[in-house]
């Protein structure tokens, strides 16, 4: 079943006792794009996210991941097939030194390994700092953290929740740029994102979530005009 | 530095190979139980001060080696040296059954299943009169080998200290201490939680258990309540909060200064160190959570390794 795609959703449905957090939600990522996925508070984002990455158990539907179904695989196995995540609140481990952070998510070997975590830190200027625990750090440079450790394992996906909160002006910048970068090496990307300009200045393509039901898919131009998304985000 | 510190571990290990040449029997047998108290605090911070699962029944280990070791001795005619590995080979085992469902608990669930673990443990040895003696205990023939006792006891503590320094500066150990740091983030990073919490389970119930055997041959008669304390417990926890937990010598520090304490205050009133046991409780989590090595590393920018 390779039909392109590098992440296929189908009829994703996700309970907690009788509220609907996802319902029949299905989309589909082709490679080398940057996705965004926009809704009101509670809509299903990250219920969404944690569906895919295996953390929640969906209740019906099927996620595939280049051809191969992957729900009902556990997080660590999903990480392995090729899909990093970030965190909406940051997890960084705290007691563990910023280059701890990272090498300890990858199973290269040590001189390999360290090698990539120094060019990451370089490239998010932390370099400075990696002999100091994560838990030390600014709230910013905790996401920046969080956003290369990811990247440690250069997985296919990356799923990012909420990357700009919290991050001021001129890091956003940057951050949006290695995104970019990211994308232009071929990569996959799919943004939960409150910050309008953020998501219709980097995204291709949205999709609107509203009560665990996508409601609208398209460029974010047709979809910042769209009847139902006002009416989702600003009532009728 | 590097060279100093490991003249002087040297040295430290060098007297204390020829220590039983100038010691009393006192001497000697103060000694191993400050050696055992090093191996049981030690193999505690592997599971405990690593992943975070905090274990409050792993004298269950040192137990069931204890009465492997000794029905090994007694009824099969072992000598204790093998029949404690043997004992500490049961503890793996012991621990590969309870681990695999426990390990899925979370919080304070897993501590108090692992209460419950060394309670039906004691039951289970006093239940079993054919094989353990029951109630009324298990006799091990006479024999007297405190010297060599000394050498094993000293050789666990060496061997667990050892594989705690190994972990701590390896990757699997770092692998081990993002269970406790963020159990969901690791999962997320392709970290096999469940995996490491075992091997990190397995790890810690190894040398309690062949402590174990050492301790039945040293006191040559156990019993169900003289092998299965919920005390031993406790205070292998307390050395290893009062000297620092998930780093490598603070169980050790623990160790030594709790037993020394204890030993001098037991000799005096013999209710007394209770009562200073649960100060010290009180005192570390209220006023230096993380030990003293702890407070060390923090204050003076100290890696985890020291």
């Amino acid at each position: 079943m390779d039909d392109g795609h590098l992440l296929e959703i189908r009829d994703l449905t996700k309970h907690f006792g009788g509220v609907v957090a996802v319902n029949r939600c299905s989309l589909v990522l082709a490679p080398g794009k940057i996705y965004g996925l926009i809704g009101p508070n509670g809509s299903g984002k990250t219920t969404l996210f944690n569906c895919i990455t295996g953390l929640e158990r969906r209740d019906a539907g099927e996620v595939f991941f280049r051809g191969e179904r992957i729900d009902g695989l556990k997080p660590h196995q999903v990480a392995h097939r090729g899909i990093g995540r970030t965190f909406q609140i940051i997890r960084v481990f705290p007691e563990l030194t910023a280059l701890e952070n990272l090498l300890v998510v990858t199973r290269e070997p040590f001189e390999v390994a360290y090698r990539r975590a120094q060019e990451l830190l370089r490239f998010v200027t932390l370099d400075l700092l990696e002999n100091e625990y994560a838990g030390n750090l600014s709230y910013g440079q905790q996401k920046l953290l969080e956003f290369i450790r990811v990247l440690m394992r250069d997985p296919e996906l990356i799923l990012l929740d909420e990357p700009a909160a919290g991050v001021n002006r001129t890091l956003l910048n940057e951050l949006l740029a290695a995104i970019t970068r990211l994308r232009d090496q071929g990569k996959t990307i799919l943004i939960v994102e409150h910050d309008m300009k953020v998501v219709m200045g980097l995204c291709e393509k949205l999709f609107v979530l509203d009560y665990g039901e996508k409601i609208a898919e398209g460029p974010p131009g047709v979809i910042q005009a769209d009847p139902r998304v006002i009416e989702a985000y600003f009532g009728r | 530095m590097r060279w100093a510190v490991l003249a002087a571990l040297a040295i430290g290990l060098l007297l204390l190979a020829l220590y039983p040449l100038v010691a009393t029997g006192y001497g000697i047998r103060f000694m191993l139980q400050l050696f055992m108290w090093v191996a049981l605090a030690q193999s505690w911070n592997l599971i405990s001060g690593l992943t975070g699962y905090v274990s409050f029944g792993h004298v269950a280990f040192f137990g069931t080696g204890a009465y492997a070791g000794a029905i090994l001795v007694t009824t099969h005619g072992w000598h204790w040296g093998p029949a404690s590995l043997a004992g500490g080979v049961a503890a793996v085992i012991l621990a590969l059954i309870i681990g695999y469902p426990c390990l899925r608990l979370k919080g304070p669930y897993f501590a108090i299943a692992m209460l419950g673990l060394n309670e039906v443990m004691r039951v289970l040895v006093s239940y079993f009169e054919g094989l353990t003696g029951g109630g009324s205990g298990l006799s091990l023939p006479t024999l007297h080998a405190s010297g060599q006792i000394y050498y094993a006891m000293g050789a666990a503590a060496l061997a667990v200290t050892g594989a705690a320094h190994l972990l701590i500066t390896s990757r699997v150990g770092l692998r081990f201490m993002t269970i406790r740091e963020d159990e969901i983030a690791a999962e997320a990073m392709g970290i096999n939680t469940e995996r490491y919490k075992l091997y990190a389970f397995l790890l810690s119930a190894f040398v309690p258990g062949v402590v174990g055997g050492f301790f039945a041959r040293d006191q040559g008669y156990i019993e169900p309540i003289s092998v299965f304390p919920l005390l031993t417990t406790i205070t292998m926890i307390v050395m290893v909060l009062f000297g620092g937990k998930g780093t490598i010598w603070g169980p050790v520090l623990g160790a030594v200064t709790l037993f020394v304490f204890q030993e001098l205050v037991w000799a005096r009133f013999l209710y007394l160190h209770q009562i200073f046991f649960g100060a010290i409780i009180v005192f570390v989590v209220l006023l230096m959570p993380r030990g003293i090595l702890g407070v060390l590393q923090e204050r003076y920018r100290l890696p985890r390794t020291i």
